[in-house]
């Protein structure tokens, strides 16, 4: 992720570098630079970057070249180097060129403005639930069904509702990875002395607000401290929304209508959302002004007995050997519906998308996806339903003692400026951290959000929609 | 060092007053000097130290190993080399332009001559900031985004540099180019034989600022390069993260290294830069 | 603007025989004169005209209409745009923020560049050392400043500025670029850390050339350090002063790299400035038409500012003229 400390703490245990598919030794980037300064001799040239061309060509060793570019940090971008370069070795004629940019919305807005300027990268990673803004068909290319099934890909092999997000016109515009839901960390060793722990060690089940609360009671007479961390404020701060969509899911409520076109928010239940949210923070149940980076510091310095995140900081708390495990974020107001996104892979628009090019996208996202169960390693519940009886993948854990949350997961409603860190979830994100460090009432933060929410869906979709 | 000249051979005398100066200029210096020292002492830790706390300068050993990884992952050493292609002919370009542009304006008469210098003057008063959208989607129609024309081109005719060098050319009398004219050398000639090295001073401030600015770009780079092989130094070190992680020992190399060239530059130039920068910058900008 | 640029003064006589004595005659040196003008302003003209003058006319036909980043899809909605923006709640936050930080900034960088230029220019010695110390961070790249700040200047706990505040004994946990109180303040720090060094050497080079023989006659007036401070320096620097503060609010109008990289105008856009929502609205939101009306407005902005200023400083220059 962007930001330092917006995935893990300091001290961290390094990741290793993305190394590309044969590793740029010194010899090879200064062989580059030569190479480099020789076309740069002839200024009279035609001055385009030695890497410009659009459309994708065969390297210099007769090696297909397969430009990727991912949004992993921390935990998971260790996780996918480590994947890519087992894709890289599995396939020698294909040259990867694997890019992890700055997480969040510099990344689509690069993803975008590539897509544009008609010179992207061959395959790219994309969250579901930002799909429809990213306009199918102008700034993204669809897959080719027929190469998908070659390598084995298709809809039976996917969660219906998932696959069905990257469908539109009939075309399939992208193939889930896996999916992210909020799920809820716990220190065992402050639980087991608040006595919150059966006997296999395991978090007794916590059904309602009421028990949730007293749980949280109980764990904060432990250690004296708040007993919940949770990034509750920060520049584009995602997690006030999160714990909000999470906690409206639960009562039943969709922000908007089930095309992404109009307000759907209703006001008492949304209430009952943002009142457990203030409650919590004006008992001192919550850690108040929190950064991303300072939960996760809190709870990984083992102070603090829950944390409420996304499943991909198991990888930081796994490495710095706290005892801890996870599971599903109870059902607090109703059912036991959870926020979500999915990550997925998708093939940005380039002018002349055909070929090698094309094919190895293909080929490199169909073999991502069979070996999702690495990628579950790091936390994330893989789309590819195989995976899931994969044994391999029931050995993981904590990893696997949520993945029945797949059945639960609550997307984003299809609009252009929804998804993971989309225009909507950093201003609605910042109303609700209002909320959560007690500067916002929840009536006034319900307030904010519609109106914030009514601009938005004033605003036309600027693509015009899909194709 | 050259600056030492500076004092014009005047002996400071070391009065009560001027000690209180010192006591309070150099806490200034230091505070000033601490952010990058940090910077370069936090290089120089192992990544496990890099954010310890409480504060300490040196690491329990002082290793390259930070800067080994930076330099083996590759990109600064294409982003250096892009940034330094990319300015180079834009000052280049830039220089020999707005040179020939402010010879023609000082010099010859045409009709229309006044008015299209005003028009390039009104140009000093739009900041390229408020042109980023339509000369995006410019670059789009040109096919030229993620290329080095498209980074240099739109960064090319600086019309503050223009005025700068009319202001100059009318100050040089007229009679050396004369004498040239009468001995029947063409006007071509005369401007690359006589004029321009004539002009070597306000060039090189010229050049200088060009220079800086443009290596130092953020937003144009930043917006019309996608393809992170075609970024410069400092929105590649923006944008991309591959292989630092959250490793502050190698993120704090990277920026040392990219803040160097143009350190060694100061230091080597340093009486120029100061000259260039004060005195095309008070038009320029 | 106000400076006068001369380089060394060129030869003002020559050795030559006088004009018209030559092969080429009256006519011809005449003639030589005033050809070929269009030529020598040709290359220039024609960078200027495709990448300066085209793309702000054609930004405002772009301002007119409801297109896409893709350049499609848009129709002619006359002013909608503009009206739309002026009552666009977050333009109006922007362009406070962006106000508000030149506020912040320019009287800190005015008086720091001329503080630290007094300090240099008196202290005779190792001068070398202030222009490293208070100039070199102007070198900096934005994005070296942004992310040194960034990484290990700002970060609560073991952030430098947190560790200094600890050493001096007060609690850390500053949420330096996270906390709205905060935020704004700290991208002002980091800017006047970074951009002084311009208006340092500004100052000092002015403060070189002021003439000499005023201060002797001053000092054998028997006029003290503070008394020709005050009675003769400031007042000669008037218009240097003028000069920096229009050059220092049109740079901080513009701001936006070290507030990108730092907060990218977070927490809640608390310090996002206009150049940044036009980028939002263009690029991440792909309203590239709405995005360059917006950036309008903006530039209207910057315009009323730079004449308003250019009256005051001329008003001031013929005062003090």
């Amino acid at each position: 992720m962007g930001r330092p400390g917006r995935s893990a703490p300091a001290g961290q245990p390094a990741p290793a570098p993305t190394a590309p598919p044969a590793p740029l030794t010194r010899r090879r980037a200064l062989a580059g630079l030569g190479g480099a300064l020789a076309t740069a001799g002839g200024i009279g040239g035609t001055g385009a970057m030695a890497t410009g061309c659009a459309a994708p060509r065969a390297g210099a060793a007769g090696r297909t070249r397969l430009r990727y570019w991912h949004l992993f940090g921390g935990g998971d971008g260790v996780t996918m180097s480590r994947m890519v370069d087992a894709f890289a070795a599995a396939h020698p004629d294909i040259a990867l060129e694997a890019t992890q940019l700055q997480w969040g919305s510099p990344y689509y807005t690069k993803l975008g403005m590539a897509g544009a300027g008609g010179r992207a990268p061959e395959v790219a990673v994309s969250h579901l639930a930002r799909l429809a803004g990213f306009a199918p068909g102008r700034l993204l290319d669809p897959f080719d069904p027929g190469l998908l099934a070659a390598y084995g890909i298709g809809a039976d092999r996917f969660p219906p509702e998932i696959w069905r997000r990257g469908r539109f016109d009939g075309r399939q515009y992208a193939v889930p990875l896996d999916t992210h839901p909020m799920v809820l960390y716990y220190n065992t060793d402050i639980c087991g002395r608040a006595g919150l722990l059966d006997d296999g060690g395991k978090l007794r089940p916590i059904a309602g607000a009421a028990r949730f609360t007293a749980a949280l009671r109980a764990a904060k007479k432990a250690t004296g401290l708040p007993a919940l961390t949770t990034e509750t404020l920060g520049p584009d701060a995602a997690t006030p929304w999160r714990l909000f969509a999470t906690l409206y899911a639960q009562t039943g409520g969709a922000v908007l209508s089930a095309d992404g076109k109009r307000l759907a928010l209703d006001d008492a239940k949304a209430l009952r959302a943002l009142e457990y949210m203030a409650a919590l923070t004006d008992e001192g149940l919550i850690a108040r002004r929190t950064d991303y980076a300072g939960a996760i510091g809190v709870f990984n310095g083992g102070k603090t007995a829950f944390h409420l995140n996304g499943e991909w900081e198991v990888t930081t708390f796994t490495l710095s050997g706290l005892p801890f495990s996870m599971t599903r974020v109870p059902a607090l107001l109703g059912s036991g519906a959870v926020q979500a996104d999915c990550h997925s892979f998708v093939l940005p628009h380039q002018q002349r998308r055909s070929g090698a090019g094309n094919e190895a996208a293909h080929a490199f996202v169909a073999w991502m996806v069979k070996h999702s169960v690495d990628w579950a390693e790091g936390g994330h519940v893989p789309a590819y339903l195989p995976t899931l009886d994969d044994p391999a993948y029931l050995r993981l854990t904590p990893q696997s003692a949520y993945r029945s949350v797949i059945d639960d997961v609550a997307l984003d409603q299809p609009a252009w400026f929804a998804g993971s860190a989309s225009v909507m979830w950093i201003e609605l994100g910042a109303v609700f951290s209002g909320v959560l460090t007690g500067s916002r009432t929840p009536r006034d933060a319900l307030r904010e959000a519609k109106a914030r929410l009514r601009q938005l869906l004033d605003t036309p979709d600027p693509l015009g929609g899909s194709v | 060092m050259s600056a030492v000249a500076d004092d014009e051979g005047r002996r400071a005398r070391w009065t009560p007053g001027r000690a209180a100066l010192l006591a309070l200029s150099l806490p200034l210096a230091v505070v000033w000097v601490l952010p990058l020292a940090w910077a370069v002492a936090i290089s120089f830790k192992p990544e496990g130290e890099a954010t310890g706390t409480p504060l300490r300068w040196i690491g329990s050993t002082v290793t390259l190993q930070a800067y080994r990884q930076v330099w083996e992952a590759g990109d600064l050493v294409r982003w250096m080399f892009n940034t330094a292609y990319i300015s180079v002919v834009t000052t280049l370009l830039t220089v020999v332009f707005c040179a020939m542009a402010a010879y023609g304006f000082a010099r010859t008469d045409f009709r229309g001559r006044k008015a299209l210098y005003g028009v390039v003057l009104a140009g000093i008063m739009v900041p390229p900031q408020v042109l980023m959208a339509p000369l995006f989607a410019e670059m789009v129609q040109l096919g030229l985004v993620d290329t080095y024309w498209g980074v240099i081109l739109p960064q090319v005719a600086v019309p503050a540099m223009v005025f700068i060098l009319v202001r100059f050319f009318d100050g040089v009398p007229r009679e050396l180019e004369e004498a040239a004219f009468v001995d029947g050398a063409g006007r071509w000639r005369v401007f690359w034989t006589i004029v321009m090295p004539l002009s070597r001073p306000v060039l090189a401030a010229v050049a200088i600022f060009t220079f800086i600015s443009t290596w130092n770009n953020f937003l144009w780079p930043f917006l019309v390069t996608t393809d992170p092989n075609g970024m410069t130094l400092p929105v590649g070190l923006v944008n991309v993260q591959t292989s630092y992680g959250l490793r502050y020992a190698q993120m704090m190399a990277s920026v040392v290294i990219a803040g160097l060239p143009l350190l060694v530059v100061f230091v080597l130039f340093q009486r120029q830069i100061v000259r260039g920068v004060a005195r095309t910058g008070l038009a320029g900008q | 603007m106000t400076t006068s640029v001369t380089g060394p003064a060129g030869p003002t006589s020559t050795d030559r025989p006088a004009p018209g004595a030559g092969p080429a005659g009256r006519a011809g040196i005449r003639r030589r004169w005033t050809e070929h003008g269009l030529l020598f302003i040709a290359p220039f003209l024609l960078t200027y005209a495709l990448f300066l003058l085209w793309p702000l006319a054609s930004g405002v036909g772009m301002s007119l209409r409801s297109d896409n980043i893709t350049g499609s899809g848009g129709v002619y909605v006359g002013l909608d745009n503009y009206a739309e923006a002026l009552g666009d709640p977050d333009v109006w936050s922007s362009m406070g923020n962006t106000v508000w930080f030149t506020v912040l900034s320019t009287v800190p960088l005015v008086l720091c560049g001329l503080v630290f230029a007094l300090l240099a220019h008196h202290l005779r010695f190792v001068r070398w050392l202030w222009r490293l110390a208070w100039f070199t961070p102007f070198l900096m790249p934005s994005g070296v400043v942004g992310l040194l700040f960034l990484w290990v200047i700002f970060p609560s706990d073991f952030g430098f500025a947190d560790q200094l505040l600890a050493s001096f004994g007060l609690r850390p946990g500053i949420g330096w670029l996270t906390d709205e109180r905060y935020a704004m303040l700290s991208v002002v720090a980091a800017t006047v850390w970074w951009t002084v060094g311009f208006n340092f050497l500004l100052y000092l080079a002015a403060l070189q050339s002021l003439p000499r023989y005023v201060y002797e006659a001053a000092e054998l007036d028997g006029a003290g350090a503070a008394r020709r401070l005050w009675h003769i320096t400031l007042p000669m620097l008037r218009r240097t002063t003028g000069v920096v503060l229009i050059l220092q609010v049109l740079a901080s109008l513009k701001i936006f790299d070290q507030v990108y990289i730092m907060t990218g105008g977070g927490p809640d856009d608390s310090t996002r400035p206009i150049l940044q929502y036009v980028y939002q609205a263009g690029f991440t939101g792909y309203r590239i038409g709405y995005a360059s009306a917006v950036s309008y407005l903006f530039f209207a902005l910057i315009v009323v500012v730079s004449l308003v200023q250019l009256r005051l400083s001329r008003r001031g220059g013929e005062e003090s003229s």
